[in-house]
């Protein structure tokens, strides 16, 4: 209902100012998008084409023993996992090697690449930040 | 025009609020009998409601109740419905006044019993071993837990079953096709790495990916 609720009352007049102006108003000339991601490129000539690379293709493994359906029965009890958090991620993956270096006598500030950790995010396909992929 | 969607999309708060002095009732504030009764600038007098701490409230969905005054006087019911803003419970069946429900045209429509809420004070708990009503005190176990405790005989109130509002019964709960079952679900299949899932992936499948996305800016 929206503002509308307000027209019930008989206090204003006239049309919706504040809803959206979709591309299902306007005249027929009017061209808008909904927000779909274009799949090629207009040419000055109003011809499109399709670009292979802005078109998704869904790169599916193979589903064989994999038993995990979309929902989830009502039956399950609430899970005893806790959250992961980043001091739980270092002291399960980084802390052991870390530790055993420290003892060996061969751990070196410089040198921390060797465990994982990155100096820039520069050059990489997803960036931890700023987050360039949407999940 | 995908940069403009982005902040607009981000600057969408989108919550739905209510004025402080929103006088709530019994229909949920997001109904369309609600917005008729309280349409946006409507301001209405005051109703004054003794505040109650979440942690005092002691009457619960599902509890049975005994009513202390009122047309109902001195019958026992379960509670529906729990109104903490306005210190209302509603009964099954019980303080109702009969309307016409669904009315179109000529047709007066079904005539029904609406149960009105109950004002807090106007309720009591019961005991259980007696059945009687009683005062209520939250005290503490010997284990430290929380409990509804009746002050004349001392007799734990224990909390109603939780019982879903769609009706289901996990323990009953048949596996459809499309359901995990719970070993399945329950399973720790998760190992922790630096790579995030993507990456992980990516590295599964071999896919490999050189092309860098141009440096764009965002506003």
């Amino acid at each position: 209902m929206g503002v509308l609720s307000a027209l019930m009352r008989g206090l204003v007049r006239g049309a919706d100012r504040m809803a959206e102006f979709t591309s299902k108003r306007g005249p027929r000339t009017f061209y808008k998008s909904r927000g779909a991601r274009p799949t090629g490129v207009l040419t000055a000539s109003r011809k499109f084409i399709p670009v292979q690379a802005m078109i998704p293709e869904f790169v599916v493994p193979s589903l064989e023993g994999f038993n995990l359906k979309p929902y989830v029965s009502y039956k399950t009890p609430a899970g005893t996992e806790q959250p992961m958090t980043p001091e739980m991620l270092f002291n399960q993956v980084l802390a052991p090697q870390i530790e055993r270096d420290i003892e060996e006598g061969v751990f070196s500030e410089e040198n921390l690449e060797k465990y994982g950790l990155e100096k820039t995010q520069e050059g990489k396909l997803f960036k931890l930040h700023p987050k360039n992929f949407v999940r | 025009m995908s940069s403009m969607r982005l902040t607009a999309l981000l600057s969408m708060a989108a919550k739905a609020a209510f004025p402080r002095d929103y006088r709530y009732g019994t229909n949920r504030p997001w109904t369309i009998a609600a917005q008729r009764l309280n349409p946006p600038g409507k301001k209405r007098r005051k109703v004054f409601v003794e505040p109650i701490a979440n942690e005092d409230w002691h009457v619960l969905r599902g509890d049975t109740v005994e009513i202390l005054s009122g047309k109902d006087k001195g019958k026992q019911g379960k509670v529906a419905q729990v109104f903490r803003r306005r210190s209302w419970v509603i009964l099954e069946g019980l303080n109702t006044h009969y309307r016409y429900i669904g009315r179109s045209g000529d047709y007066r429509g079904t005539y029904i019993a609406s149960e009105a809420p109950l004002l807090l004070k106007d309720v009591t708990l019961i005991d259980p071993t007696d059945r009687k009503p009683t005062d209520i005190e939250w005290r503490y176990t010997e284990e430290g837990e929380r409990v509804r405790v009746s002050v004349r005989t001392g007799r734990i109130i224990p909390k109603p079953v939780y019982q879903r509002r769609d009706g289901i019964i996990p323990q009953q709960w048949k596996d459809g096709p499309k359901d995990t079952s719970p070993e399945d679900t329950l399973q720790k299949t998760y190992t922790p790495s630096l790579k995030t899932l993507e990456e992980e992936v990516m590295e599964k499948m071999n896919i490999q990916e050189d092309r860098r996305p141009r440096k764009s800016y965002w506003y």
